[in-house]
């Protein structure tokens, strides 16, 4: 193992693949993640393994979209191999886009998209293949699944983006290159036959073997399920802000403003009132109160303080847009507050974190005592903690008087919020590294443990299906003893809290990642 | 007095006025009978005389004796004299509580005590009263113990800086800068009346949101404007509670209530009253855009020595004490 330190991004990148793809895998993709670029040579002897697993570890990473691959600039008959950080770290989301599709569309949509995760990148019969062989499995039913029905549902997946094309590989200056497709053909799935396939299927082949659209390959659109988690969070903070059936109004609108401008802005385009009027009428049998109270849940919603819609116009009735940079940002300003909150355990630091952030001018100890209400032994303890752990920052404006004797300064606190989201956004990382390295290494230390555990539940199970006499049962039971079963209780317990860690960090880490994005947008 | 600035002029020790060269002036008054006369033109005009008032009253008085008997008065601080701000005229008005009325002072207790009156009820410094009267620094020590001691003036501590004492008369309520206002006493802040008080408002806003839902069917607008309570209104119930002995102003309140909003519990929004002039706040609680960060949920989002954790030395996640402990 080479004693790599990776930063707390590249930390839990490492983590994912390690977990997915095993120790081999691991180890080339820790080496790329150190280097930005790395050579088949560099990476050998980086990590000191054979040509062999370094190539077959390669192909895995290639194959499952985390690494990409250039012609190297100095010398162009060498390939640089890149690790894709995004997609690496997009690894932790699967669960997540599963859960996702199944509630948008349903479950042959799921299959498929579980399938192509799977695999990494497949043509559209390869996918829609496996997925049919899949559910027949899951039935069991002697009806053979009709491939027609999941082309349909493949065809439904691209036409709503989820699923994009990958690059092709062209010749260019005798070089080949790997070139993105125009936008309109990114998502235009061929035509195919399904009658091959469902030949194949009723003779119950494991491979597709030969298909026409074979160069025709797919993956999955990570991009277009990040706005959709997005969403999710925005349409949750709409409903708990004002009601339910906002938040349904602002499901709405949010796919309007989707299908208006395809690209990703700081502000959206703007929407008109009569458009948004249309698409909640014909939404009508979800809410009639919604069509009722229509204008004044629209005003409700623009006149919040979050932002979550803004009236940028008045033609058409009202146009309206989201500013991405601004909700966001009071996302993550909810977020850093109740970090501070937790954190150090009381309500007065949070006034104090708060006061510093929305006043204007930089704040000293004096007001914040007063502004606070706090007891001013408070106010100077609380204000140097929170700068110890980056929540404030310091500024030293000295007084002009006498350049003679000791100068005295004041002492100014302000919050720079890019930098305070930075901090809390490492944090998060290192939360999701600690939860993965902490279950894996409690699932090794504790192998032999398990293992003679499930032996025990097995034989225990077995005994009480033959309906053994009571005392046998518990004389077998005490082969455990007591303390063995209360450790692998805990082991168990933990490593289950521990598996809905990174999920739920997730979360944090998407609201703090996008308000820099859009922050730094122009 | 508004409008009218104060000159500081030093009170020497003035002799006796000197003769002067006829008691009995022209229109046969004495200088006494003129002095009546002043002092009921003083009663008169209580906002001062200038000395055209003096002219037109009495024209025939020779202008030194006028000048004389005001000395005598103002030596007698029965008198104080002022410069106009616009015009820069003399003013000569009564001495609203004369210091004089204690009995065997001398001058060096009148002037500080002078010095400590001007001060009002934010109190003057010992150190400011030496260099304003110049006095050493034994005499002034002495002269302030006299002055305790016959409870004219006394002492108070400023909330601000615990050992600095500052003077002011003795039936005076000091200034809310140097007690700190409602919520210090003995100068303490008193943390505990704030927090309970904090609690108060927002229950209270709490449930007028509560009833406010009851109305859904009327439209989130209306939902939203009833949850409304202006500070006025929440001065008045919980000073009819009766917590706090004092009395609560509505600037009291808004204190608190901004406390509320600092912890992102409760919004503000200002609108304009339909009867009096000027803004009204009004507050309501809110919920969060999001509910908590779910990195506090687990042990690694509010560790203490996060910084120090990493794959070498002694704070490892393998085996971090705080996972050890998770219980939730």
């Amino acid at each position: 193992m080479s004693s790599i330190v990776l930063s707390p991004f590249n930390q839990t990148c490492y983590q994912l693949i390690n977990k997915y793809f095993g120790e081999i895998v691991g180890e080339v993709a820790k080496f790329l993640l150190s280097r930005r670029y790395g050579t088949l040579f560099n990476i050998k002897t980086g990590t000191g393994m054979s040509l062999w697993d370094v190539k077959r570890a390669l192909a895995v990473l290639i194959h499952q979209n985390l690494v990409e691959f250039q012609a190297n600039e100095q010398n162009p008959n060498i390939v640089d191999y890149s690790i894709i950080y995004h997609n690496a770290y997009c690894l932790l989301r699967y669960a997540k886009y599963l859960y996702t599709i199944k509630r948008i569309f349903g479950s042959s949509e799921e299959v498929l998209i579980e399938i192509l995760l799977n695999i990494g990148q497949a043509s559209a019969s390869n996918v829609i293949f496996h997925s049919a062989n899949k559910l027949n499995k899951a039935i069991d039913d002697i009806k053979v699944i009709n491939p027609s029905d999941l082309y349909q549902s493949f065809q439904k997946l691209a036409a709503n983006n989820f699923i994009i094309r990958c690059p092709k590989i062209e010749i260019v200056e005798n070089m080949p290159k790997l070139l993105e497709f125009e936008e309109k053909d990114k998502f235009i799935v061929p035509q195919l036959e399904m009658e091959p396939i469902a030949k194949l299927l009723r003779e119950k082949a494991t491979q597709i073997g030969e298909h026409s659209d074979s160069e025709i390959i797919w993956r999955v659109n990570h991009q277009r399920f990040e706005v959709e988690l997005r969403n999710v969070i925005l349409v949750n903070a709409a409903a708990r802000r004002v009601d339910e059936t906002t938040g349904k109004l602002y499901h709405l609108i949010l796919k309007l403003w989707r299908e208006a401008n395809p690209t990703e802005a700081r502000v959206s385009n703007a929407v008109s009132y009569t458009l948004v009027k249309d698409a909640v009428r014909k939404n009508d049998g979800g809410s009639p109160m919604l069509m009722e109270h229509f204008d004044q849940y629209l005003r409700v919603l623009y006149e919040d303080s979050t932002g979550l819609i803004s009236r940028v116009g008045d033609s058409g009735g009202g146009q309206f847009a989201v500013n991405y940079a601004d909700v966001f940002e009071n996302f993550a300003c909810s977020i850093l507050d109740s970090v501070v909150l937790e954190r150090f355990g009381s309500k007065k630091a949070l006034r104090i974190f708060r006061l510093t952030r929305m006043q204007k001018f930089m704040t000293d100890q004096d007001q914040m005592q007063k502004l606070a209400m706090v007891s001013p032994k408070d106010a100077k303890t609380l204000s140097y903690k929170l700068m110890k752990e980056g929540f404030l920052q310091l500024h030293e404006q000295k007084k002009a008087t006498s350049n003679v004797g000791p100068v005295k300064s004041f002492n100014l606190f302000y919050v720079n919020l890019p930098e305070v989201v930075r901090g809390v956004l490492e944090t998060s990382y290192k939360c999701v590294s600690n939860a993965l390295e902490r279950q894996a290494h409690d699932l090794t230390v504790n192998k032999c443990l398990l293992e003679r555990h499930a032996d025990f539940e097995n034989i225990l199970e077995q005994l009480r299906g033959e309906d053994a006499p009571d005392n046998e049962i518990a004389e077998f039971s005490d082969s455990m003893t007591v303390a063995d079963k209360e450790l692998v209780a805990k082991v168990l317990k933990l490593c289950d809290r521990l598996k809905l860690v990174p999920i739920q960090a997730d979360e944090t880490i998407l609201i703090l990642e996008n308000y820099l994005k859009f922050h730094s947008m122009p | 007095m508004a409008g009218l600035a104060a000159v500081n002029i030093k009170k020497e020790k003035i002799d006796e006025p000197r003769p002067s060269v006829s008691t009995v002036n022209d229109d046969g008054r004495s200088e006494a009978e003129i002095e009546a006369r002043m002092l009921e033109l003083l009663h008169q005009f209580p906002k001062g005389i200038s000395n055209q008032i003096l002219d037109t009253d009495m024209p025939t008085v020779d202008k030194q004796i006028k000048v004389t008997i005001l000395n005598k008065l103002m030596s007698k601080e029965k008198v104080s004299m002022f410069k106009a701000a616009g015009t820069q005229e003399l003013f000569w008005c009564l001495k609203s509580h004369p210091t004089s009325r204690i009995k065997g002072a001398d001058n060096e207790e009148r002037v500080v005590l002078g010095l400590i009156e001007e001060a009002g009820n934010k109190g003057i410094w010992t150190k400011d009263i030496r260099i304003k009267s110049s006095l050493s620094q034994a005499t002034l020590n002495k002269v302030l113990k006299a002055l305790e001691g016959k409870k004219v003036i006394k002492s108070v501590s400023s909330v601000s800086a615990a050992k600095k004492k500052v003077y002011m008369l003795f039936n005076l309520q000091p200034d809310r800068s140097i007690t700190g206002g409602s919520w210090y006493s003995d100068n303490e802040f008193e943390s505990e009346l704030v927090d309970l008080l904090n609690h108060q408002c927002y229950r209270m806003l709490l449930q007028k949101a509560e009833v406010a839902k009851q109305k859904q069917n009327d439209g989130p607008f209306t939902v939203r404007n009833s949850s409304f309570l202006s500070s006025k209104e929440i001065c008045q119930v919980i000073s009819d509670l009766k917590i706090v002995k004092f009395n609560l102003t509505v600037e009291d309140i808004e204190t608190i209530l901004d406390t509320l909003v600092f912890e992102g519990k409760v919004e503000k929004s200002t609108t304009s009253d339909g009867n009096c002039d000027g803004q009204v706040k009004t507050y309501r609680t809110v919920e969060k855009p999001v509910s908590s960060a779910s990195i506090v949920r687990m042990p690694c989002g509010v560790c203490p020595v996060m910084k120090k954790c990493g794959n070498v030395g002694a704070i490892q996640p393998k085996d971090c004490n705080y996972y050890g402990e998770w219980d939730d």
